[in-house]
């Protein structure tokens, strides 16, 4: 069966988990030092839907930022969906990371957009109010994940596939 | 009550007073106001007018361009034009870009055409020169196939294999389309498309700001990448080794072709087979190599047909020397052939500078001719024979002479290896030969007809000297004058039978013999008497003999002798030869 694929973009600040949650999820292909050179690696997952049906997702591994630059603004064109990440030590980056969703919103306004609060094996540690998270589940799909553990690592990228199947 | 009867009283004056103000008014300002309601009127009018235009606009410039008014209509909208192009580029370049993309690209690809193709007729000059063994190769396969040479010289220096062909969409680096030639390994097309359009990005953003400039080639070794850029798709092609300039613009065609389709996709039309196996890398390298055949022109083949006739020239030249050598070493090989006693077994040549001839050659044959002949006149010719027995006839022959130390009078042949020996040998000779003549080599029958030479001449001699001394002592006596004594018949027959026997034995001796009748007389009578009578009995006697058949001379006078009786006789003189 061909799989549909899918441009996903992993949007998220500085130090979040976003290539630790893209290598849990894939096998990658190429190396890790595109993210400080190019600004970007690609890496693609095929994830079998509840139909049956066949999802790839052509994951850009964006380099963390605060803000969107034109290079980074490039590399969202055509994305079909973004999965926002967000560390939940640090309550500041589930801030930006809603802030890079309201940059991208005027390039992408029908993109499906799931956010990752990473980082659950530091739950002990972490910033971001449960209280916030149930609001923020009030408008987008929330997941809270562990690149290290790998917990609601697949929940989040099946629920990225579900929604571009929808 | 009074209240409000006041009130209605004091509206009633209020209406009164407001028309008077509206009389006043018209009094005061009413042209003003009629003036103002045709002003508005006439507004009224331009709005609508206003509204109405963009329907009636192609209308009008239809009108305008009519006559000399579609000069007017150019040059008043010029500038305009001008300018809204030049700031639609500046705001909306890519809208630009995508509506002239199909027009550009096809102009863009003939300008290139066109100065490959000068390039290539360069480059097709610079080669014309070339005489080396690969060259003339080329220029047979250029001249036999009809394709220009420098065509053929990029074929065999320029080898490529198309690995994979993508086609990406631009913005999102989705693969759309992948082809790859068979038996690769097996790659990740949509993560390799997605960081060849991030890089191209980066490049773009990096290096190629402010313009229209994009990542469009790689090279890494042997590898090449190129990446074809469209409005909405691009086409990414991996190859191996050094791709004809053909390919290049054979993608850029089919980009636009895609591009064509592109909107049946986008409405779900799905991408069609045939331009999904236009991308296949087979057919793209047959295309490229039928693009590239037919649009090139024929090269000049007055090189080619130049080197052909030298090469003519060359064979014919080859040939005529070959067949004259061959006809001269021929005509030696059959002479050597001919020779008796001679086996040709082969003529070595060395380099049509001198030849070798190898064979069999009996001792007793006579040495071959090695003159080399006309054919191959200056031509040394050598002998490298080895010795054997020859049974030719002649070398028999000449091999029994040897051996036998035949004297002259014997005369030897030979014929079909029958030995013949004839003439006359001593006895001794013939004695010791006849054996002897069965045991040389190549004879197998003797015929031997040598007869021994005998005593005979001797005994002829003998005989002929008797004759000789008897005949003048046989005289012919007369009584007187030419009167013949008794029984003279007899001595004149016996006188004729010796002659003829001396005759032939001195032709058996190899000898002739002058018979010489001389007269004589007694001694009465004078001397012219005598010397009468001695003539007229020597013709007597030499017409009596000439009836037996001896032919008689008459004796000088002063020759005879004198004998002292009337009578005549015969002597001989004998000479050497026979008549």
């Amino acid at each position: 069966m061909t799989a549909t694929a899918h441009k996903v973009c992993m949007l998220g600040d500085f130090g979040v988990g976003k290539t630790s949650l893209v290598s849990r999820f894939v096998r990658s292909t190429f190396s890790e030092k595109y993210l400080t050179t190019v600004g970007v690696k690609v890496d693609t997952k095929e994830i079998a839907l509840p139909n049956g049906a066949i999802s790839k997702l052509v994951i850009w591994d964006i380099a963390g930022r605060s803000n969107l630059d034109a290079l980074n603004m490039t590399y969202l064109r055509g994305a079909s969906a973004l999965l926002l990440v967000a560390d939940g030590t640090r309550e500041r980056s589930l801030h930006s990371a809603l802030n890079l969703l309201m940059q991208s919103r005027g390039l992408l306004p029908d993109a499906a957009v799931v956010v990752a609060v990473n980082k659950l094996d530091l739950v002990e540690h972490w910033e971001v109010a449960p209280a916030s998270l149930v609001e923020l589940r009030r408008t987008l799909p929330v997941f809270e994940t562990s690149a290290r553990s790998g917990e609601g690592v697949e929940a989040a990228f099946a629920e990225v596939a579900a929604r571009l199947a929808a | 009550m009074q209240t409000a009867q006041q009130g209605n009283g004091e509206i009633a004056g209020a209406s009164s007073s407001a028309d008077d103000l509206d009389r006043l008014k018209e009094l005061l300002v009413g042209d003003e106001l009629d003036a103002l309601d045709a002003v508005q009127a006439r507004i009224a009018e331009l709005d609508r007018k206003q509204h109405e235009l963009p329907a009636r606009l192609p209308d009008a410039i239809e009108d305008a361009q009519r006559g000399s008014g579609s000069t007017r209509m150019a040059s008043a909208l010029a500038q305009p034009v001008t300018q809204a192009l030049g700031a639609a580029v500046r705001e909306n370049r890519q809208v630009i870009v995508d509506v002239l993309f199909p027009v550009i690209g096809p102009a863009i690809r003939k300008a290139i055409a066109e100065a490959l193709r000068t390039l290539v007729a360069d480059l097709n000059g610079a080669m014309e020169n070339s005489l080396s063994v690969r060259g003339m190769r080329w220029r047979i396969e250029a001249w036999r196939s009809g394709v220009p040479f420098a065509q053929i010289v990029l074929k065999h220096t320029l080898s490529y294999r198309i690995d994979h062909v993508f086609l990406i969409e631009r913005d999102s680096g989705i693969v759309l389309e992948r082809q790859s030639a068979p038996g690769l390994e097996d790659l990740d097309a949509d993560a390799i498309a997605g960081m060849l359009t991030a890089i191209g990005e980066f490049v773009h953003d990096s290096v190629g700001r402010g313009g229209g400039n994009t990542l469009d080639a790689a090279r890494v070794g042997e590898h090449v990448l190129w990446v074809i850029a469209g409005p909405r798709a691009s086409l990414a092609c991996f190859i191996h080794g050094v791709p004809p300039a053909g390919l290049h613009a054979l993608l850029e065609q089919r980009l636009e072709e895609i591009h064509t389709h592109l909107g049946d996709v986008d409405d779900g039309g799905g991408i069609d087979d045939a331009w999904r196996a236009s991308l296949r890398p087979e057919r793209l390298a047959l295309d490229a190599g039928a693009a590239d055949l037919s649009s090139r022109a024929k090269p000049a083949r007055w090189p080619m047909l130049l080197i052909l006739l030298a090469i003519v020239g060359a064979i014919a030249w080859f040939a005529v020397r070959s067949e004259r050598w061959n006809a001269g070493v021929e005509a030696l090989r059959a002479r050597l052939g001919a020779h008796p006693g001679f086996v040709l077994t082969g003529i070595e040549e060395h380099g049509r500078e001198s030849l070798i001839v190898h064979g069999l050659l009996d001792p007793d044959a006579e040495a071959p001719d090695l003159s080399p002949g006309a054919a191959i006149s200056g031509v040394p010719v050598r002998m490298a024979a080895v010795g054997y027995v020859s049974t030719d006839d002649a070398v028999i022959a000449r091999r029994a002479r040897r051996l036998l130390a035949a004297p002259q009078e014997v005369q030897i042949a030979a014929h079909d290896g029958v030995l013949a020996l004839d003439g006359k040998a001593e006895q001794s000779w013939i004695d010791s030969t006849r054996e002897r003549a069965s045991w040389i080599a190549g004879v197998r029958e003797v015929r031997f007809a040598v007869t021994p030479i005998t005593d005979e001449a001797a005994i002829a001699r003998g005989k002929l000297d008797a004759l000789l001394r008897s005949i003048p002592a046989l005289h012919v006596n007369f009584v007187r004058d030419l009167q013949p004594v008794a029984d003279t018949d007899a001595v004149v027959e016996r006188i004729a039978r010796d002659a003829l026997a001396a005759n032939a034995l001195a032709t058996t001796l190899g000898q002739r013999i002058a018979w010489i009748a001389a007269g004589t007389n007694d001694d009465p009578g004078s001397d012219s008497i005598n010397a009468r009578l001695r003539a007229d009995r020597a013709r007597w006697l030499a017409d009596e003999l000439a009836k037996r058949g001896v032919a008689v001379a008459i004796a000088d006078d002063a020759d005879v002798p004198q004998i002292r009786e009337r009578g005549v006789y015969l002597r001989a003189t004998p000479r050497e030869g026979s008549q």
